[in-house]
C-alpha cells in the first residue's frame, strides 16, 4: 500500500515540477476575490490625480448608468458562469430587445411590446439551455450559434435599418434621475438585492452552486440539473433583455451595433469578480465591483482622450488577466 | 464444394460487415459531402451562374483563405481546446506588413524579410496565447476571445483606414501559377499535407489526439502536455498569419477589417467537418469538407440574392443544428 503510495507521488513529482507554497496560494485566491474591489479603489484615486473631468456630475452619471445597464446584464451572466456555462448571446438578445419595443409600440399597447420581448428572451434562453443540456453542445459554441442566428434575425426582420423612436417610460426608467443617482441604478440595485437572495437564502440559490460545483454530485443528490441550467440560461437572457431595455432608454435610439461589446464585457466583469469558468465559485457582490471597475477603466479612456480603440484593448486585456488568475487561482486550489 | 461456398459467403459477409464499419466510422465524412454534392448539384440546377468555371475557381479561392485558417483551428479543437484569435492575428500581421511597406516607399527588397517578419509576428502571437493557457490552466476560449479584442483595438490604433504602398510584386504573388497551378493552392496544399503528416504520422500528432481525448490521462501517461498545446496554438497563429499575408496580397490594401469573422467561420467548418468540439475525434479530411461546403453555401446565397443579413441568420441556424447533430461522446455528468 505504501509502495503504491510513494509511488503515485513520485510520478506526480515528476511530471509537476512546480510546487507552491501555501502563502502563494493564499495571496492568489485572496487576489481572486478582492482584485475587483481593491483595483476600483486605485482607479478612483489615479483618476483623480490624472482626470479631474471624472468627477464632473454629468461624467458620474453616465459612469452610474453604464454601471447599471453592465451590471443588469453581468447578473445574469454570473448566474450562467456558476452553473459552468456561459452565455454569448447576451449583447444579440440585448439588441432585440430594443428592436422590438420600439418597433412594435406603434400601434400596440406597450405592455403587449414588453410581454413579447421577454417571450421571446426566455424562448432564447430556453434554447441555449435546451442545446447545452439534451444535446450537449459546449456553452459557448451554442451561444455563439444563438448569437449569430439572433443577430441574422434582427437584421433580417429590421432589414438592416432600425427606426422609431424610444418610448417615454424606457428614457424614465433609465434616465429619470431619482434623488442624486439616475434611475436605471436603482433598477440594478433592486436585481441585484434580489438575485443576492434568490442565490444565498433560496434552495434554487442552493441548487445552483450544487449544479456548477459537481454535477454529477448533485444529480445524484436529486437535484434536476438540466432544468436548473435551462432556467438559469432564461433568467439570464431575460436580463439581458432589461439590460437592453435601459441601454435604448440611456442612448435613446436603436441602431445596428447597439450592445455589441456587451459579450466581453459582462463576461470580463465577472470574471473580475471572482466568478471562475468551472463553476460553483462566486458571488454577485463580486460580480458588481468587477462592473464597477470596467465600467471606470472604459470611461477614464474617454476622460483622457484616448483614440478609442483603445477600450477594445483594454476590454481584452482584463479579460485575458481576470481569467489568466482565476485560472491559476483554481488550479492551485484544486491541487 | 459446400465448404468453398461457406467461405465465399463468410467472406461476402465479412466485407459487407466491413463495409458497414466503415460507414459507421467515417459517417460525418460521408455526410458533408453527400452534403457539398447536394448543395452543388441543387445551386448547378437553380443558379446558371454557378456552374461557370469562373465561379468554380472563385469558390476554390475563397476556399482557399478560409481553408488554411481552418487547419490550423482543427489542429487546436483536436486538443479540446479553440482559437477564437486567428482573424485578429491575420488581420494584425497583414496590418502590420502592409505599415512598413507603406513607410518604406513599397521597396520591394522588403517582400521577403516582411514575410518572415509577419511569421514570426503571427507565430509570437500564438505563443502567447499558447503560454497563457497552460501557464495559467486558464480556459482557453476565453484567454482567445479576449486576445481577440486586444488584437482587435491593436489593429485599430495600426490603421482605420486602407493602407495604400503595396509593391506590385507583392500584390502578384497571389495571382502567380506554378504550371497551372495557383501558388496559394499550392501552399495551401502544403499545409494541409503538413497537418496530416503531422497529425497522422508523427509523435506530437498523437500526443494532439490524446490532449484532447482527456488531458489528465495524456498527463498521466507521460505525454508533454504542455509541449503538445503551445505547439497546437502556434501552428495554428501561423496558419492565420500565412492566411493573413495572402488576403493582404488579395485586396492590394492593408484593409483594416481584414479577415472579419473569419474566426467564427473557421470554427464552424470545423465543427462542420465532424471534428469534436470537445477535442481528440476527427480527420482533416472533415475540415477540407466543411469549408468547401460554407463558401459554397454563401456562393450560393449570393448567387440567388439572398439578403446578407438572411444569409447570417441561415449561418447561425447551420451552426446549431451541425453542433447539436454531432452528441458528444460523454455525458454531462
Amino acid at each position: 500500500m505504501s509502495t503504491v503510495l510513494e509511488k503515485s507521488k513520485s510520478i506526480s513529482g515528476r511530471f509537476s515540477s512546480f510546487r507552491p507554497s501555501p502563502r502563494l496560494v493564499r495571496g492568489v485566491d485572496l487576489a481572486g476575490q478582492w482584485a475587483a474591489p481593491i483595483m476600483c479603489v486605485v482607479v478612483l484615486i489615479i483618476a483623480a490625480i490624472f482626470a479631474p473631468a471624472f468627477y464632473l456630475p454629468t461624467n458620474l452619471k453616465t459612469v452610474l448608468i453604464q454601471i447599471a445597464v453592465l451590471g443588469v446584464v453581468a447578473v445574469g451572466q454570473t448566474m450562467v458562469l456558476l452553473v459552468r456555462s456561459i452565455d454569448l448571446s447576451v449583447s444579440a438578445v440585448l439588441a432585440l430587445g430594443a428592436v422590438i419595443v420600439v418597433q412594435t409600440q406603434a400601434g400596440n399597447s406597450l405592455w403587449l411590446a414588453f410581454i413579447e420581448a421577454f417571450a421571446v428572451a426566455a424562448l432564447v434562453g430556453l434554447a441555449n439551455g435546451f442545446l447545452i443540456t439534451k444535446r450537449q453542445v459546449p456553452p459557448f459554441i451554442a451561444t455563439f450559434g444563438m448569437l449569430v442566428f439572433v443577430q441574422g434575425a434582427r437584421l433580417a426582420y429590421t432589414k438592416g435599418q432600425a427606426s422609431g423612436t424610444v418610448p417615454q417610460i424606457l428614457r424614465t426608467i433609465s434616465f429619470q434621475e431619482v434623488g442624486p443617482v439616475p434611475a436605471a441604478l436603482i433598477v440594478w440595485i433592486i436585481i441585484n438585492i434580489v438575485f443576492i437572495v434568490v442565490l444565498r437564502y433560496t434552495r434554487f440559490g442552493r441548487w445552483i452552486y450544487a449544479v456548477g460545483g459537481n454535477p454529477s454530485a448533485a444529480r445524484y443528490a436529486g437535484i434536476r440539473v438540466d432544468a436548473v441550467i435551462m432556467i438559469v440560461h432564461m433568467i439570464c437572457s431575460m436580463l439581458a433583455m432589461l439590460g437592453g431595455l435601459l441601454l435604448s432608454g440611456y442612448i435613446g435610439y436603436v441602431d445596428l451595433r447597439m450592445g455589441a461589446d456587451y459579450n466581453t464585457n459582462s463576461i470580463a466583469a465577472t470574471v473580475v469578480g471572482g466568478t471562475t469558468f468551472t463553476g460553483g465559485r462566486g458571488n454577485l457582490f463580486g460580480t458588481a465591483a468587477g462592473v464597477a471597475i470596467l465600467v471606470l477603466l472604459l470611461n477614464l479612456v474617454v476622460v483622457l482622450g484616448l483614440p478609442i480603440h483603445w477600450q477594445l484593448a483594454m476590454q481584452g486585456l482584463v479579460l485575458v488577466f481576470a481569467t489568466a488568475l482565476q485560472g491559476f487561482r483554481l488550479f492551485l486550489l484544486n491541487r | 464444394m459446400a465448404v468453398a461456398q461457406t467461405s465465399t459467403s463468410s467472406s461476402a459477409a465479412h466485407r459487407s460487415r466491413k463495409l458497414i464499419a466503415f460507414l459507421r466510422n467515417n459517417a460525418s465524412l460521408l455526410l458533408i459531402y453527400g452534403l457539398i454534392l447536394v448543395v452543388g448539384v441543387y445551386a448547378a440546377t437553380q443558379a446558371e451562374n454557378f456552374r461557370t468555371i469562373s465561379n468554380m475557381a472563385n469558390i476554390l479561392r475563397q476556399t482557399i483563405l478560409l481553408g488554411m485558417i481552418a487547419i490550423g483551428q482543427s489542429v487546436v479543437i483536436l486538443t479540446g481546446g479553440i482559437d477564437f484569435s486567428v482573424a485578429m492575428i491575420a488581420r494584425v500581421v497583414a496590418l502590420t506588413v502592409a505599415t512598413i511597406f507603406a513607410a518604406q516607399n513599397s521597396n520591394p527588397a522588403l517582400i521577403v524579410p516582411l514575410i518572415l517578419l509577419g511569421l514570426v509576428v503571427g507565430v509570437a502571437l500564438g505563443s502567447v496565447n499558447g503560454l497563457l493557457i497552460t501557464r495559467t490552466h486558464a480556459n482557453p476560449f476565453i484567454i482567445t476571445f479576449g486576445m481577440a479584442n486586444i488584437l482587435r483595438g491593436v489593429s485599430l490604433a495600426i490603421a482605420t483606414t486602407p493602407i495604400r504602398g503595396i509593391p506590385r510584386e507583392y500584390l502578384r504573388i497571389y495571382d502567380t501559377k506554378i504550371g497551372i497551378i495557383p501558388v496559394n493552392v499550392i501552399v495551401m496544399a502544403l499545409i494541409w499535407i503538413a497537418a496530416w503528416i503531422f497529425l497522422n504520422r508523427s509523435r506530437l500528432g498523437r500526443a494532439v489526439y490524446a490532449v484532447g481525448g482527456s488531458e489528465r490521462v495524456a498527463r498521466l501517461s507521460a505525454i508533454r502536455v504542455n509541449r503538445t498545446l503551445m505547439a497546437a496554438y502556434m501552428f495554428s497563429a501561423f496558419c492565420a498569419s500565412v492566411a493573413g499575408l495572402f488576403i493582404l496580397s488579395r485586396s492590394g490594401v492593408g484593409d483594416p477589417i481584414t479577415a472579419e469573422g473569419m474566426d467564427f467561420q473557421s470554427v464552424v467548418a470545423v465543427a462542420l467537418g465532424g471534428i469534436s468540439l470537445y477535442g481528440g475525434r476527427g480527420s482533416l479530411w472533415g475540415t477540407l469538407g466543411g469549408v468547401l461546403l460554407l463558401v459554397m453555401m454563401s456562393n450560393v446565397f449570393n448567387l440567388l440574392q439572398v439578403n446578407i443579413y438572411v444569409q447570417q441568420l441561415f449561418l447561425g441556424l447551420i451552426v446549431l443544428i451541425a453542433v447539436a447533430a454531432y452528441k458528444s461522446p460523454r455525458s454531462a455528468t
